[in-house]
């Protein structure tokens, strides 16, 4: 597409065998696996950028890789650029689906945003007048929502000075270091997620591995801070993250306990959780980091209603009827896993295509 | 000697300098639409108009990002930089590159060895792709499934596979070698053993399912697997009242392991007058309905106890369990009617792969590693699925065989990076490439060495190593590499630096920072590079004595290197320059080393400047 | 302890009382202990232990306890829980189960007996009317016959035969 997208700024219409709606590392895997097919696809973005949330995450390797897996973003952004059939729309909302045959026809609309610091990469086009998009096949890559932490009102974010959201922290890492002078740390685990009280019966499955490594990172950068890891139970990444957590073990302090409530201290903000013996204990932090879960994307209603899906498990996405799922859109899962999950929507929209009967779009794929 | 042109693309980025003045101080014509010997585009090939891809097919070309390379700073500041980047470029172009001898196509055969659900998927795909597949399976009925596999699922793909799959008789893959392309696989079957090309081997087999370890002094009649539970027939049949079940104590479960061990523990409670007791380290719930299985289970009735290190113990009589409840802190004990461990699925690594004589020996194809997703190894067109893998069963499965599948169809279709070209002439062959490629591209066959032709990645660890010069891939000898970097030097302004950069991670690094306006010091030229492993001593040391000041090497992080040891081995020479330099009494400062990842732009940043203050001549 | 001696059943039991409903989905995250007020003031008390307890199947411990009668009904632990345990409404369940099993604290049974013989906690007497009268307000009166019939009592014996608290 991308030889074309100069022209498509000025058409109203085009055709398309494959679109792919987000353009996260799931919606960019589906790009690049398509055109190693040899097939090629749209990928709309309504942000001015691609490379979804992942994209301002920081790199948690110590003296080695800790295999967090952020750099695959800037990865499949160099492989995409590298790729010259691939172009991306930016700004780019899908606001209307009408069934075709058996392909679609999707309504883009442009997107007012703000300008980011970094310029555009030469493959991002920002769409400039609604566009009708006459598709074989749909991926949905639209990504997940990060729970509101404020929602878990008692451990204080947005109301005690020096609690905040794991994602935040990451960003913080990623621009230079811990913010301030964090020497005492707490992480609290499951925010969010494991929650009947919250309608969110699932495990986040991410948030175990990105917080620990996170924890790790903060003691590397400042030897001298302390991290205390309020949790239920540790998820697992396989062999060679049973070693690092052992060391992890040996080196942060493990609580098996989810506090109670975080409230203003003298000094920074004060967990209040239960101790060895049973009772409330209070401790005094620099910085309390929340594990914010993953939910369902804002938009999944909307897009159900679209494309008549039926909702999926937990309120996340499911495909269907030539509609494809690819990435957390589908449910909780890491960025590796997001891309290979990507790679299987990519497969399935050409198989698809393939078994579709002729339509506009359909010729487009087969020719 | 070709002579390049430089064809100027205007690109973001390029605004406020003058073409031809530029073409002038490098000393290069500039592009007037006529015939082409040699070339220097001021953009990525990705970006160029399709006309000038199209006469510049087959031709010496240097594809700069030019905008990337310049960054910040005033017009002069910019033509400078331009001027030594420009010139570098067209030294390299100016030599052409080594042709390849000649250039075998490769193999598009695909052998998919293994049982269930990622064999047949991969299968299916690589067909459908129209690749021939050979189907090798270990047993004789196509639709056997693996462990933990939904037989239904795997039933379907059975029956639906499509044209161009020739199934084999039952049969092993019992050794391998060769890279993407060009395979040899050695199939033990009913008729014998022998041997078949492929270009593309994918091996994903079934998987069995495997008791976790007894705690130590379990009377052995107590402990049976959970696969030995039929909750529907057993419980009540034989009066059981309290029954246990093991998952994840000895060594930790996987979530997969836990689930099945909840749904039993759930059947179980389900059968009036029993009671069961999960034991278990952590709840592993990190599947979809894990969470919900994991509450299902406590609202049922099952008991659950978390243990620690060591537990539980087996009193003398050896049916006695006991821990400590973390809760009450108090020592609980029980005996049990029934004990099940739960199961993990294993599948053993066939003997072939523990092959050490070659590096890598291939079991250490599968390091885990952030890069090497959808069953890739460090061997291109080599994939390792399902099982042996580790990926659980079910569409986990699926997503891993489509993304093999799509490498395998763009390396096999000519994704890969063109052959490495060996001066046969020159070669002593030594070996040394055949030892030190991460990807066993080069292969020796009978006289000579014969590089497989769709798996080079063009990391240049060969060239860097090989002590005859006789092997690069195209464009990347130390030749042409110092002749580049002699004309850059040469236009650079005093005091020149060289970055060497790995392109998986410096390079972007670097690009995403000149975009972003940084003002790199004038006289540092970024060499951009497949990988850091390009970088020898040699290279190096050349590259001091043709007058930079200083050399920064830059890599991925330890375990991160797309090519598995190109990053050590670039660290491990800047150690020797370093070394070399202190010996002639010259500063070793002069050369170092960042591992860094591709979004860690601010510690390249760092890492130049702190370079430069070093040099003690800071712009 | 050994859990064959132990009874499954009483999870089961808390669990068909009013309130009790949640109990078996505890998964210990101690978040309720964190919040308790009584917690803080006696060491001893710990809404996530007792729930350990039952959920074990240790029936006589539990019921016996004199701490299952500190918990206030704050509704802190609710509040927090992530599993919808609903703390508060188990420690009742809890609770009316000890007093039929005959548990009850001596305050407890009294304040039924007072419950049952006046109809309200303190005793209206004359010395209260007067100083109402005193006031302007007009008396009140005793009608304990109502919560006797409301509890199913006979009127002269107020004994108690659960504690609704
Ligand atoms: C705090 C935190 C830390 C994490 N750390 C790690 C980690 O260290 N390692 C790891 O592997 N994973 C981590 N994860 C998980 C990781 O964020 C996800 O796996 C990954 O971002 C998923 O990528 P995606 O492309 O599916 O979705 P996203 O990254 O969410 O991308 C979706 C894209 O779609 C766009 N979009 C949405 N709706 C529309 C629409 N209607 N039309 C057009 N475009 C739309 C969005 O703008 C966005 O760009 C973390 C998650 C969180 C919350
Ligand atoms: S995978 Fe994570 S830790 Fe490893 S280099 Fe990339 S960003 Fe750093
Ligand atoms: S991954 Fe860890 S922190 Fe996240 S929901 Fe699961 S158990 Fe909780
Ligand atoms: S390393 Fe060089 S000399 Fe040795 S075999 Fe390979 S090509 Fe020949
Ligand atoms: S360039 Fe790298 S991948 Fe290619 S043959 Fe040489 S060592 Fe192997
Ligand atoms: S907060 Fe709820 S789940 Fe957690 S220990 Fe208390 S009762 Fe159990
Ligand atoms: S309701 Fe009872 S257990 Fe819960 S916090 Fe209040 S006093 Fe503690």
């Amino acid at each position: 597409m991308g030889g074309c997208l100069e022209e498509i700024i000025f058409l109203s219409a085009l055709d398309t065998p494959v679109l792919i709606i987000g353009g996260g590392v799931a919606g960019l895997a589906a790009a690049l696996e398509l055109d190693r097919r040899g097939l090629p696809s749209l990928l709309v973005e309504k942000g001015p950028r691609l490379g979804g949330q992942a994209r301002g995450f920081c790199c948690k390797a110590l003296e080695a890789c800790a295999r967090c897996g952020a750099c695959r973003v800037g990865d499949l952004l160099q492989q995409a650029a590298q790729r010259p059939a691939l172009g991306a729309l930016t700004q780019a909302l899908a606001v209307n689906a009408q069934r075709q045959g058996a392909g679609w026809e999707v309504t883009l609309i442009p997107q007012e945003s703000r300008q980011p610091d970094t310029p555009a990469l030469a493959l991002e086009r920002p769409l400039r007048e609604r566009l009708l998009a006459r598709t074989g096949a749909v991926i949905l890559a639209v990504g997940h929502q990060v729970f509101e932490a404020r929602k878990k009102s008692r451990l204080g974010y947005g109301r005690v000075p020096g609690v905040m959201t794991a994602g935040e922290l990451e960003e913080a890492l990623a621009k230079g270091g811990l913010p301030g002078q964090a020497r005492r740390l707490a992480f609290i685990q499951c925010v969010g997620s494991r929650d009947q009280a919250l309608g969110r019966l699932y495990c986040s499955r991410v948030c175990c591995g990105f917080a620990l490594r996170l924890a790790r990172l903060a003691r590397h950068l400042e030897p001298a801070s302390q991290v205390t890891f309020f949790h239920m139970d540790v998820q697992d990444y396989g062999q060679a993250w049973r070693a690092d957590l052992s060391e992890m073990r040996a080196d942060l302090r493990f609580i098996r306990a989810i506090p109670g409530e975080v409230r203003p201290g003298v000094g920074g903000p004060l967990a209040v959780f239960a101790g060895p013996d049973g009772q409330p204990q209070e401790e005094e932090f620099d910085l309390v980091v929340l594990a914010t879960g993953l939910e369902p994307p804002v938009a999944a209603p909307a897009l159900c209603e679209m494309f008549g899906l039926a909702p999926g498990p937990h309120g996340f996405l499911a495909g269907g009827g030539g509609v494809l799922v690819a990435g957390t859109a589908g449910g909780p899962r890491s960025i590796t896993e997001s891309i290979e999950h990507a790679a299987q929507a990519a497969a399935q929209a050409a198989e698809y295509l393939l078994a579709a009967p002729a339509s506009p779009a359909g010729e487009v794929a087969h020719a | 000697m070709p002579k390049p042109v430089l064809c100027w693309t205007p690109a973001p980025g390029l605004e406020g300098l003058e073409p031809l003045a530029l073409a002038r101080a490098v000393g290069l014509e500039l592009d007037q639409g006529g015939a082409l010997e040699a070339a220097v585009v001021t953009v990525p090939e990705a970006l160029a108009p399709d006309r000038l891809r199209a006469r510049l097919l087959g031709r010496p070309v240097q594809w700069l990002d030019l905008a990337a390379e310049l960054g910040g700073g005033g017009d002069g500041h910019r033509h400078k930089r331009a001027a030594a980047a420009l010139s570098r470029a067209a030294g390299r172009a100016s030599l052409g590159t080594l042709p390849a001898v000649y250039a075998p196509q490769p193999n598009q055969r695909v052998l998919v060895a293994g049982q269930g659900l990622s064999a047949l998927a991969a299968a299916r795909q690589a067909a459908l792709l129209g690749h021939p597949v050979l189907l090798a399976l270990r047993g004789d009925d196509p639709a056997a499934a693996g462990a933990g596999e939904d037989t239904s699922q795997v039933a379907e793909l059975a029956a639906g596979l499509p044209e161009g799959i020739e199934l084999a008789p039952p049969t092993e893959l019992t050794n391998l070698t060769g890279a993407g392309g060009s395979f040899s696989a050695w199939l033990k079957g009913p008729q014998g053993a022998l041997r078949q090309r492929f270009g593309a081997v994918v091996l994903a087999p079934g998987g069995a399912w495997e008791m976790e370890p007894a705690p130590a002094g379990l009377a052995p009649d107590l402990a049976r697997p959970l696969s030995a539970c039929d909750p529907a027939s057993l419980a009540t049949a034989q009066g059981w009242r309290q029954v246990a079940i093991l998952a994840g104590v000895g060594q930790p479960a996987t979530a997969q392991g836990f689930a099945r061990a909840l749904t039993t523990a759930l059947a179980l409670q389900d059968r009036p007058g029993v009671q069961v007791t999960l034991l278990f380290r952590e709840a592993l719930v990190a599947t979809p309905e894990g969470e919900r299985l994991y509450r299902q289970a406590r609202q049922a009735g099952v008991l659950m106890a978390r243990l620690a290190d060591g537990e539980p113990r087996v009193a003398d009589d050896g049916r006695t369990l006991a821990w400590q409840d973390q809760v009450l802190a108090e020592d609980l004990e029980l005996a049990p009617d029934a004990l099940f461990l739960a199961e993990e699925i294993t599948a053993p690594w066939p003997g072939f792969l523990q092959n050490n004589l070659l590096w890598p020996p291939l079991a250490r194809l599968l390091p885990e590693h952030a890069r090497l997703d959808g069953g890739r190894t460090a061997r291109a067109g080599f994939y390792v699925l399902g099982a042996l893998r580790g990926t659980p069963a079910g569409d986990d499965r699926l997503a891993e065989a489509a993304g093999a599948v799509h490498d395998l169809h763009d390396l096999l279709g000519g994704g890969a990076t063109p052959l490495p070209a060996v001066r046969h002439l020159t070669c002593a062959r030594c070996l040394t490439c055949v030892r030190v490629c991460p990807h066993g591209v080069p292969e020796h066959l009978e006289d000579h060495i014969q590089p497989a032709p769709a798996a080079c990645l063009a990391c240049g660890i060969c060239a860097a190593e090989c002590p005859a010069h006789a092997i690069a891939p195209p464009g990347w000898s130390t030749a042409e590499l110092v002749e580049g970097l002699a004309r850059g030097l040469k236009a650079a302004p005093s005091p020149a630096m060289v970055l060497m950069a790995c392109g998986q991670s410096a390079m972007p690094a670097f690009a995403q920072l000149s975009r972003q306006g940084h003002v790199w010091p004038a006289g540092l030229l970024a060499l951009p590079l497949n990988c850091a492993g390009r970088v020898g001593l040699e290279l190096i040391l050349r590259v001091l004595s043709l007058g930079a000041e200083g050399v920064l090497v830059a890599g991925c992080h330890d375990g991160m290197c797309r090519s598995i040891t190109g990053n050590l081995r670039a660290r491990l020479a800047v150690g020797q320059a370093a070394q070399t330099l202190k010996d002639l009494g010259l500063r070793p400062e002069a050369v170092s080393f960042l591992h860094m990842a591709n979004n860690q732009p601010q510690a390249l940043a760092k890492a130049v400047e702190a370079m430069y203050a070093r040099l003690g001549a800071p712009e | 302890m050994r859990l064959n001696d132990c009874d499954p059943g009483f999870k089961q039991e808390i669990a068909r009382q009013p309130g009790g409903e949640g109990i078996k989905t505890c998964f210990a995250c101690a978040a309720c202990t964190a919040r308790c007020p009584v917690g803080s003031l006696k060491p001893e008390y710990d809404p996530r232990r007792l729930i350990r307890l039952a959920l074990l199947g240790r029936r006589q411990e539990v019921l016996s306890s004199p701490l299952i009668w500190l918990c206030c009904s704050c509704q802190n632990c609710s509040e927090v829980c992530p599993q919808d345990v609903r703390c508060a409404e188990v420690l009742t369940a809890i609770k009316n189960l000890a007093a039929k099993a005959g548990h009850a604290p001596p305050s407890g049974s009294a304040m039924a007996r007072q419950l049952a013989s006046h109809g309200r906690l303190l005793e209206v007497g004359e010395f209260e009317n007067d100083k109402r009268a005193e006031l302007g307000l007009p008396p009140v009166s005793e009608e304990p016959g109502d919560y006797q019939a409301l509890l199913g009592l006979q009127p002269e014996a107020p004994r108690p035969a659960g504690e609704e608290a």
